[in-house]
Formats: structure tokens, sequence, C-alpha cells
């Protein structure tokens, strides 16, 4: 059996669910935005005009989980199938959105640029655990009008894997939808094949401002995949305890989902979520405190009862640097989304509060990544029960290492971590050159880059797209970066 | 004629059996000893060595070469013991120390220097001084191997290596084992130390080379 941790019974997940679609059909939502408020009562959805709020009867709630799929499958660039998320398959994608990058080579904390977005996707896209890459942090060397479908851009030039990405204006999704219709027949084709995921975030307590409604209401549109993201401060902006704070948290992803549905029945959702903690001291938010990753394994056994994919903001850490606190966050992290069976983990590579993006922690993170995968890898009988002819082997032979049964089973059994988890003794480290982190890790990402080789774009299609920033920008006279 | 590059693969894969066989068809074929352990044995076992620092291959593979290169030396040896010429059949006497019944680490060290080409002669575990020595003399050892799990049982090394020493043996002292570290080799006044098996049997060729240098020096 695969290893799986609960920590609702299913008649609390059911009592949970309950009161979210009772707060739901009577409180409803706020609807920031008139267009949108406009068209979702077109949609069919009731509300008040006077104070913009949508509320959702049962009925159309329950249409709505039946019409949402259980599970997704992600395309690649050129359209091939890449990742299905569904039941409990676990994959792990860089967090996303860092507004600073930690620079590596000076130690800096900065902003980034486009050619440290390339960087990244060539490294992202070489790293050996992670399912699909995201758009992780935001250059700042474009307009920002345009940044969000600028680094969809760049991912797409230099890697064909899936992306997690999202509009971060009210007219973004439609632009980015574009973009990616470029690499498919047409739109129905990008709805069939979809190779991405946006996230879309309510502005909690049950309210979705303008950037938000506008962006789900598109990507259903689009027929976009989406992830509904509540953001909930434990204490702040929640009830402080985990039931209630589960209540809220399920209220506002379903209202998202019924939303998509409404506008377009089987656009794929996650049941996502990046809640936290509200630190009643210092008044930070850490998405890594322990009652948060209580929460998300709550959710994602919610999701899991609904039949809906789940997302989590895991596996990384609230910590400034790659520290040992920063070891302890994302492992911790990634283990229990593992264990709780979520589908598309965020995380891999964020630091400070998904502020601050690191490619040496994106290379460690991978190695994080592949223990948590081999956590969860089934315990099964293999060749080892009954056990009596093996101890008869290792008692006559005093080993068992040049044995046919471990010659056949240790290579999946024995996971040999990669250079970020050092495994030598103290010898053998300073035979090999007493080599750090920060040197393991810089091995690691130039070798990433040496061996980097993605089919690239042709020069006609970036010319096409190019156009497409131009005529979209606000600014007409923009001079967009060049690269390869 | 003898096929080498099929002798090496088939050691190379641990195939002990096949490899005896191909030993002693090149042999009956009237090749030279020395060429068939260069060119049969001893070049496969080069490539093992060098897959395994590359992480090519992993213990399991090289304990199974080591037992097909054992496995062709066995018919080797005798031949290359009447000519004078064995440099890579010196004999390794080995122990844990007394006090001490791990044996573990230094089991693995044997397989890999038998692998190697080394003649082990394993004391087993809880070896006293008197015992190496005994043992040193009676298969005129080119090296004394020693290993210690724990701290308190190391300190039983510096005792062997005084009583060596008091014996007047031309032996070459190695030591290893967790707690062992190459500062307390050195203090010890130990000839070799070894971190790990695949270094161990690099520590015993440059003992053997040593020795076999003072011996011939003037």
């Amino acid at each position: 059996m695969r290893a799986r941790m609960e920590i609702l019974e299913t008649s609390l997940i059911e009592r949970i669910v309950d009161e979210a679609l009772s707060i739901l059909e009577t409180t409803g939502v706020l609807v920031e935005h008139d267009d949108a408020f406009d068209r979702l009562v077109v949609a069919g959805f009731t509300g008040t005009k006077d104070n913009r709020r949508i509320t959702f009867p049962r009925p159309i709630m329950e249409e709505a989980l039946a019409s949402a799929p259980s599970s997704l499958t992600l395309h690649d660039r050129d359209g091939n199938p890449h990742a299905t998320l569904s039941g409990d398959r676990v994959h792990f994608v860089p967090g996303s959105s860092a507004l600073r990058i930690l620079d590596r080579k000076t130690g800096e904390i900065r902003e980034p640029s486009s050619p440290d977005f390339v960087d990244y996707v060539k490294i992202a896209n070489g790293m050996k655990h992670l399912s699909y890459l995201s758009t992780a942090f935001i250059p700042k060397d474009v307009p920002q009008d345009i940044a969000d479908a600028w680094r969809l851009y760049m991912v797409l030039s230099y890697s064909k894997q899936p992306i997690v990405s999202g509009a971060f204006t009210a007219f973004g999704v439609p632009r980015m939808g574009q973009l990616m219709a470029y690499f498919r027949d047409d739109r129905q084709d990008l709805i069939d094949r979809p190779m991405s995921i946006f996230t879309c975030c309510p502005n909690t307590p049950l309210r979705w401002g303008e950037d938000p409604i506008s962006n789900i209401i598109d990507c259903a549109e689009w027929g976009i995949p989406m992830e509904i993201v509540p953001v909930l401060l434990l204490g702040m902006i929640s009830p402080s305890t985990t039931v209630g704070a589960l209540v809220l948290h399920t209220a506002e992803v379903l209202s998202g989902l019924a939303i998509a549905q409404r506008i377009r029945p089987g656009t794929p959702v996650l049941f996502g979520g990046a809640p936290a903690s509200f630190h009643m001291k210092l008044m930070t938010n850490p998405m890594t405190a322990v009652e948060a990753l209580q929460l998300y394994c709550g959710y994602a056994q919610i999701a899991d009862h609904l039949k809906i994919p789940s997302q989590a903001y895991m596996a990384l850490s609230d910590s400034k640097f790659n520290d040992s606190q920063a070891g302890l966050e994302t492992g911790m992290g990634a283990i229990l989304a593992s264990l709780a069976g979520i589908n598309s983990v965020s995380g891999p590579g964020m630091l400070d509060y998904v502020n601050c993006f690191s490619l040496e922690k994106l290379a460690f993170d991978d190695e994080v990544v592949a223990h948590a995968r081999r956590f969860i890898e089934p315990v099964e009988v293999k060749e080892d029960l009954p056990t009596q002819a093996l101890i008869d082997e290792l008692v006559r032979e005093k080993h068992l290492m040049m044995s046919e049964h471990t010659l056949e089973h240790w290579p999946e059994e024995l996971y040999i971590p990669g250079p970020m988890v050092d495994r030598t003794n103290w010898e053998q480290w300073e035979e090999h050159g007493s080599k750090t982190f920060k040197e393991r890790a810089a091995e690691v990402i130039d070798e990433c880059l040496e061996d980097y080789d993605v089919e690239p774009l042709d020069a006609a299609l970036h010319k096409e797209i190019r156009t497409l920033f131009a005529s979209t920008c606000s600014d007409k006279e923009v001079a967009l970066p060049e690269f390869e | 004629m003898a096929d080498y590059a099929l002798m090496n693969q088939l050691l190379f894969e641990g195939k002990h059996k096949i490899v005896q066989q191909m030993t002693e068809e090149a042999l009956a074929e009237g090749l030279d000893v020395a060429a068939v352990l260069e060119d049969g044995l001893i070049a496969g076992m080069r490539v093992v060595g060098e897959d395994f620092k590359r992480n090519r291959i992993f213990v399991p593979e090289v304990l199974l070469a080591a037992r097909a290169m054992k496995a062709g030396m066995a018919i080797l040896r005798p031949l290359l013991t009447e000519r004078g010429d064995a440099d890579t059949s010196e004999t390794i006497v080995m122990g844990t120390v007394k006090g001490d019944l791990h044996d573990i680490g230094k089991n693995l060290v044997g397989m890999m220097a038998e692998g190697a080409g080394f003649t082990i002669v394993d004391l087993g575990t809880d070896t006293s001084a008197e015992e190496f020595i005994a043992a040193v003399r009676e298969h005129d050892a080119a090296i004394l191997g020693m290993s210690a799990l724990l701290t308190t049982t190391m300190i039983y090394m510096p005792k062997v290596v005084e009583a060596v020493k008091a014996s007047g043996l031309d032996v070459k002292i190695a030591v290893g084992g967790a707690p062992v570290t190459p500062e307390f080799a050195n203090e010890i006044g130990a000839d070799g130390y070894g971190a790990d098996a695949a270094s161990a049997v690099n520590v015993f060729k440059e003992l053997v080379a040593a020795r076999e240098a003072s011996r011939t020096s003037p």
C-alpha cells in the first residue's frame, strides 16, 4: 500500500463541506467588480446589485461538483501528454511569482530581470524530480502590465514542459490564452490539450476582487485549467482553529469552482490553497507554520472526498536564506504534501514568504522532492516473503551484497541521492574537495546549464508573439528585452 | 586464441565460473601467465574501478567482479608464485582488534582487496597482537590490516603496532574503521589509513609499492 496520511474523519469532512455549502447559500461571496457581477448574473447566479453579493443555491453547487473533472492531464508545448493530476499522484513544481531572487553568485537579494528568468527556465527544465515548470518570479525589465505573459513566453521559449502561471491584471488571461494558442491548432485544441494551470486567488474572506474574478471567468471561457488558491491567515482573516478555517477555505474554493463550472462546465479546477498562520506578535504570515501545514493536509482530504484534484503551496520555506530552517520547512512540507496526496505542490525554490526565489534552493529542493517521492512508494512483497531463503543465504554468506535478490532489487529500493544531499563520511568529503552547500549547488546548476538542450522556437513565431506584446502593451514604444 | 575482451566483459559482469574456465583455457593454449593476468583479468578490473568511480556501477557489482577476479586468480596464483613475480598476489593479514566483534566493514575491505588480486588471511574478530604477529609470520604477509568500530577498542591498535615493531617483522600496517582517523593512524605509527573499502585497496597497493621500494633501495 502507498503511505497515506489522514487527519480528518469522513464524518467531519462531510460536516465541513455541508457547512461550507450553507455559507455559500446564505452569505455567498462579494464580487467587487460590476462587469464581472453582471457576467455572473447572466451565467445564472442570483445576486443583489446593491451589495454585489452572489449566493450559491445547493442545486447549482451540486451541478458544479458533478461537472468538475476529477482528473487533469497537462500537455507539453508540442501537445504531448506530460502529467496527470488525479487520485493520489503527487507532482512538485517550482513556487511561483516571487518578487525577488537570491543571486547565487553575489548572495545579494535583488529584483530579477529577463536573463535571470531564462537561466531559471533552463535550470528548472533540467531538474530530475520536478514534474513541470512555473513562472517562478517576476522580471522587472519589462512593463509590469505585460510581465505575466512575458514570463509565460520565456518559459515556452526555453522549455517544452507544462507551466503553472497566472495573470497579474483583470485583462491578463486573454493575452496569455492567445499566446498559448500559438502552440495549438486552435482554441478548442488548447482546451483539449491544456498546457498550463492558472492561479486564481479569492480575497479572503469570501470576496472576489476585480482581477481574480475576471481571471476566473476568462480562464473558464478559454478552458484554461485553474487552481483556486485562498490565502487564509489563521487568527486574522480566518478562524484560528483548523475546522473553522477549513470551512472558510472550502467555501472560497467551491465558490470559484462553481463560477468556473457555470461559465464552462468541465473546466478543470484544482482545490488549491496558500493558507498561513498569522503571527500574533510579528504580524507576519508563515505558510510553513505547523498549524498551516495541518490545514493544507485537511483540505487535501476534502478535495479527495469531493473528487477534485488538489494543489498546495508547500515544500517551500519562509526563511530568508538556505539555512537549517529552510531545510526543516521544505522537507516537512514535501513529506506532508506527499503523504496527503496533493496532486500539484508548488514550492521548490521559494524562500521568504514566497517573496524570494533561489536557484540554489531549487537544486536542493529537487533532492527533497526525490526523498518525498521515494517515501510514498508502495511497500510491497518483493520476493522477500517467505524470508527464510534470504535469511539462510545471509547466515551462510554473512552478507547479501552479492545476492541475486539484492542485485535485482537494490537499485529501486536504495535511493542514492544526488550531490545536494551529502552522504560522504568526513574523509570522503575532504577527499572530494570539502565542498560546501553553495559549491555543490553551483555544480548542479552549471551541469543543468551545460546539458540544456531544448529545441528553440522558430524565428517567425518569436516575431508573431512579440507583435502581440507590442500591440497589447500600455507602452506602445516598449523595447522588449532580446534573448537568444 | 583467448578472447581477452570477452574475458574482461564477463569479469565485469561477475561471471566467476566462466572467467575461471577461460583462465584455464588460456593457460592450456600456452599463453603466458603474466599476460593472462594483465590482459584477461586486471584489464577488466580496471574498467570496474573506473566505472565505480564514475557512479556507473556500485558495491554489489564491484564485489561480483571481485569474485570473478578471485576465481581467475585461483588458477594463476600457483604459477605466479612459482615464477616469483606475483606482486599483486601479496598477502594481507587482517582482523578486527581485540575486544571488538564488528566485522562488516573489515569483510567488505577483504572482498574488495581480493578483487584487486591480494590474498586475504582473515583472522576474524577479537584478534590479539600475538595472533596478528603469528599470522604475518606464517603467511609472510606484506600488510597487516586492523579494523575497529568502537573508540573503546581502537585504543588496542597502538599495542599491536608496538608489538609488530618490536618483533622486527617487515610488514606494513594499515588501519581503518568508523572512529579511526588519519591523524590517529599517524599518531600510533601505522603506515596507512583507509576511509572506506575502495580507498583501503588503494592504500594497500601504495603500501606494497613502498615496501618493495624500501627492499630494493641500497
